[in-house]
């Protein structure tokens, strides 16, 4: 029964990727036109909203099956604060860092609302420190990301957000280019 | 499931190009179907993750191993080389595990004669 929740965790942890490889895509491409070829930005931006919906159960799953397995001997005390296990403690700890960040990133933007609208996206910018955090996470634990397959499709995910966020940096760095 | 529209943040609206500079940027996909794909697409990395570690329970070569499957995965493979395998004399099929040969201070038991 425990190396049900063992697998259970690896494979919510790949997930959980893919679900915030979604989330942050769609995040980015109304400005980047990264997904224009499939859907217009409304339809985009709508997607990137309901990520929570995708990205949280994933999280969630891969943490609980963490917990509840003996194999990876995580405790409470280890998903909140980085740096605390017996082993692996960057690799682990990084992971335990981009929780905490998405937490921050859900958070903030649930009480947009009393935020004003520059405080809103500084703190929603951390995200892309969230995914960065997450990538690490799951490129020095990853258990999985031995597979080719797993591996060259991490990668490929994680460069194309690469190339698209520095597009909408350059975007933000230089309007004039949005405006021509 | 409900939307999480109302509290989730919107973006300013992008100004729409008119004219002959303007471009057909629109997908044909809509929002549901972008969602569907979505939820799709993370089930499908559960469901064939799930199935790849099922399949590759212990992997000696990754990265991290936490210290059980590290013990399990490290005991199997210096087993398997170091111990010798004896075929049993009984009819069944199982196999006897033997130690290897060690090295004595004792004085040897026989002896070479010469002519």
């Amino acid at each position: 029964m425990d190396l049900v929740f063992w697998e259970i965790a690896r494979a919510s942890g790949l997930a959980a990727y893919a679900a915030l490889c979604i989330s942050v895509l769609s995040g980015l491409a109304p400005r980047t036109q990264a997904l224009s070829f499939l859907a217009n930005n409304r339809a985009v931006r709508a997607l990137h909203d309901w990520t929570p919906w995708i990205v949280i159960p994933a999280a969630l799953t891969h943490i609980l099956a963490l917990l509840l397995d003996a194999t990876a001997r995580i405790g409470i005390l280890d998903v909140f604060v980085p740096f605390l296990t017996s082993y692996g403690r960057l690799a682990i700890g990084l992971g335990t860092i981009s929780l905490d960040l998405l937490i921050i990133v859900l958070v903030t933007t649930w009480l947009r609302r009393r935020l004003s609208n520059n405080a809103w996206q500084w703190w929603h910018r951390v995200s892309y420190l969230g995914f960065v955090t997450m990538f690490l996470h799951a490129m020095l634990s990853g258990t999985d990301l031995t597979s080719p397959v797993i591996s060259v499709l991490s990668w490929a995910s994680a460069i194309g957000i690469g190339y698209y966020a520095l597009e909408r940096l350059g975007k933000a760095l230089n309007p004039s280019r949005i405006r021509a | 499931m409900y939307a999480m529209k109302a509290s989730s943040p919107t973006l300013p609206p992008i100004p729409a190009k008119t004219g002959p500079g303007r471009r057909n940027r629109s997908g044909p996909v809509p929002g549901w179907g972008l969602k569907l794909g979505g939820f799709l697409t993370t089930l499908g990395v559960f469901a064939g993750s799930l199935g790849y570690a099922n399949a590759h329970l212990y992997v000696t070569n990754a990265p991290l191993q936490p210290a059980t499957v590290a013990l399990v995965a490290t005991a199997g493979a210096t087993s398997a080389a170091a111990a010798t395998a004896v075929p049993s004399t009984t009819t069944t099929s199982t196999t006897t595990l033997t130690s290897s040969v060690r090295t004595t201070t004792l004085p040897a038991v026989t002896a070479t004669k010469t002519s």
